[in-house]
């Protein structure tokens, strides 16, 4: 900002506004305690909306929030399969954010995804019956990590190369692998006893285990968690995270230091790429244990809200990640008891992001009293 | 063999190409001109989804296409006035607020759709849809007739769009300041021009068209709506105005290109001829980025396309 007076107030320009005696100011800084009460009030309000559909629709708001939190964590059962239905959001939240910190607007999670998942079914339908689970099992995760950073790597490479936007190349590739996928479930991977579009089921040798026996609570979640506190450290402790982190703030000065643009624009597509395969190898091992084309709910565009709602920090993605997953997990249980439509949650959701990308902007003014009338 | 080409200049494969190329191409004109004033609207597939829904409840319920088609069309310029809000008032990153848009919308319009229909593990529900107008004396024309002058009304009102678009964008005062907030709004701001106000006028259009593609999906084509109604149609969109460079005729050219596909790859499956179709549905989007890579050094691109505009910040 320069220094003279701002004549234009705020995000809006308010002539209605001036006349009232008020203006909008840009505040110098903006402390933790803002953003709080931001992302409070954002989830206040989303939840105010969707109280007024639910009444709309003639059903009681307060039974219809018990449902939803008595399924998310009323019980030990609900606590765990909230955490399952975070496991893959982290993955993707963490994809994504790994790649806004740098500027780098991967979109493809989604495509990254089932890349991943087809990584880890090709090697464990290749070699499940000649490596014993503890091998197999952290090879198909190995091969699901480098599948989804191939993937990721072609929209990097264009952009390093051609300069294309990230944002379009990455969605166009979404459509591209699903279209594969479906060629290959058609044909070459068909499981042989079945019309449907899905593969064998593949035997325990490669199944991710169970934290929790009796539940759906796989190891896909430690390691989910684990990634995150690995993403930390590469942002903050490594020269790498140095350097994303600085070409995320400024290309141009990036540049200047000394940094590659090009090889780290593609260095965390790669990643980012590498993290939501994983998410499509923690869904295939650790709960279908074979390929089908619905196996996502659209983790990797519910990735990206992740990542933007915990503040691109890796802490801030399990936790929203979390949260995310018990409004899945709870909306099954509201459906069940009140008949509301599970789909609130997809309305919750949206609109809490775009409460919460309002809120990020306009946390960043205040109202100030004017001093002279004009 | 002969099936396969056969189908590639089968009657009924290029009518029904046209058919679906007409929400593509209405949903690209809409984007192409929002793109114009700078704003990229990733919530095309949200927009459409919801036009859909808005048009299906209202020919379904109040019994009138029209009204339909209005409540569509309705439906559609109010996602984009949030989205307006949120990019060009409050200056929320525009990718993100599309793909928000997006889920918001779809989820909005699943859940109203089950509110109002509650599942009965019975028929869908289904409105009534648009007969073909059939335009006299030239779809008596053989071949001709069937293929270009059978269609439905909104897909003659698609293509004449497209001249009148070209004029209003290219010999206009109007269309050149709208242009020209796309390419450098710091200097229309000089000049007085509202960017804006510009932009939420681009996004409306853009929603009206959406909405005008959405309403295709269901009171033209099936009568139906169902949560998956655009299938994909808003990112096409997207991808031909990028592989027709921001210009008409090649979105026009696009939009026909890419429903022909679809077309041949439906007849071909119809046909049961074993061809991986799914390579011929694929290739849309492998064009795309093509185009965007051939296209770069004479791209049309808006300049500050997805940038937001703050006054007094450089």
């Amino acid at each position: 900002m320069n220094t003279d007076v701002p004549t234009t107030p705020g995000p809006s320009s308010g002539s209605l506004l001036r006349r009232s005696g008020w203006r909008l100011e840009k505040r110098l800084e903006v402390k933790p305690w803002h953003e709080v009460v931001t992302l409070v009030g954002a989830f206040i309000v989303g939840l105010a909306i969707c109280s007024i559909l639910i009444a709309a629709s003639d059903k009681s708001v307060v039974d219809s929030y018990r449902a939803l939190f008595d399924g998310a964590f009323g019980s030990r059962r609900a606590v765990y399969e909230t955490l399952v239905q975070a496991t893959p959001l982290i993955f993707t939240g963490l994809a994504a954010a790994f790649a806004f910190r740098a500027r780098v607007w991967n979109i493809g999670g989604e495509g990254q995804f089932f890349a991943g998942a087809m990584g880890a079914f090709f090697v464990s339908n290749l070699w499940h019956a000649h490596l014993p689970r503890g091998v197999m099992v952290p090879v198909l995760f190995i091969a699901a990590a480098a599948a989804g950073a191939l993937w990721a790597s072609i929209a990097g490479l264009l952009k390093a190369r051609y300069d294309t936007n990230e944002i379009i190349t990455t969605v166009m590739l979404n459509f591209i692998i699903l279209l594969i996928l479906s060629y290959l479930l058609g044909d070459l991977w068909r499981s042989p006893d079945t019309f449907y579009f899905q593969t064998v089921t593949l035997p325990e040798s490669a199944h991710l285990p169970l934290i929790v026996d009796g539940t759906r609570l796989h190891w896909g979640f430690g390691i989910a968690v684990a990634m995150a506190v690995v993403v930390h450290v590469v942002l903050r402790r490594t020269a790498l995270g140095y350097e994303v982190r600085g070409v995320g703030i400024n290309r141009t000065a990036g540049s200047y230091k000394g940094i590659s643009v090009p090889r780290v624009t593609v260095l965390v597509m790669a990643i980012s790429g590498a993290l939501a395969g994983l998410a499509g190898a923690a869904e295939f091992s650790g709960i279908h244990h074979r390929l089908q084309l619905d196996i996502s709910n659209n983790f990797g565009f519910v990735g990206i809200i992740i990542a933007l709602i915990g503040r691109l920090h890796p802490a801030g993605v399990v936790v929203s990640a979390i949260a995310f997953g018990a409004l899945v997990n709870g909306a099954v249980t509201m459906q069940i008891q009140t008949g509301i439509p599970a789909a609130l949650v997809d309305v919750i959701q949206g609109l809490s992001l775009i409460f919460v990308l309002s809120g990020a902007v306009a946390v960043r003014y205040r109202l100030q009293r004017t001093h002279t009338d004009e | 063999m002969s099936d396969v080409l056969e189908a590639l200049i089968n009657v009924g494969v290029l009518a029904s190409a046209i058919r679906i190329a007409t929400p593509l191409l209405l949903a690209a004109l809409g984007e192409m001109v929002t793109e114009r004033a700078g704003i990229l609207n990733l919530g095309l597939e949200g927009t459409i989804t919801v036009s859909a829904f808005g048009s299906f409840v209202v020919a379904d319920k109040a019994d009138s296409l029209w009204l339909g088609v209005l409540s569509g069309v309705g439906a559609g310029i109010l996602l984009s006035l949030l989205m307006a809000v949120l990019v060009s008032s409050i200056k929320v990153e525009q990718v993100v607020a599309g793909l928000a848009l997006n889920l918001f919308g779809i989820g909005m319009a699943f859940y109203l759709f089950r509110a109002v229909y509650p599942q009965t593990g019975g028929e869908m529900p289904r409105s009534d849809t648009f007969d073909f107008a059939e335009i006299p004396l030239l779809s008596d024309i053989p071949g001709v007739g069937e293929v270009v002058f059978s269609q439905h009304w909104l897909t003659y009102a698609a293509i004449l769009a497209c001249p009148a678009l070209w004029y209003g964008l290219n010999r206009t005062q109007f269309g050149l300041e709208l242009r020209s907030v796309g390419n450098n709004p710091a200097a229309c701001d000089m000049r007085g021009i509202n960017v804006t106000g510009m932009q939420y006028l681009a996004l409306v259009f853009g929603g009206l068209m959406a909405g005008l593609a959405g309403a295709f999906l269901s009171v033209f084509l099936s009568g139906l709506f169902f949560v998956d109604v655009a299938a994909g149609r808003g990112w096409i969109a997207l991808a031909i105005v990028i592989f027709g460079n921001w210009r008409i005729g090649r979105i026009l050219a696009g939009s026909l290109f890419f429903g022909y596909l679809d077309a041949y790859q439906l007849s071909l499956q119809a046909r049961g001829v074993d061809v991986p179709h799914q390579l011929l549905l694929a290739l849309p989007f492998a064009l795309t980025i093509a185009a965007l890579v051939v296209n770069r050094r004479r791209s049309h691109e808006p300049l500050h396309l997805g940038v937001p505009y703050f006054r007094g910040e450089r």
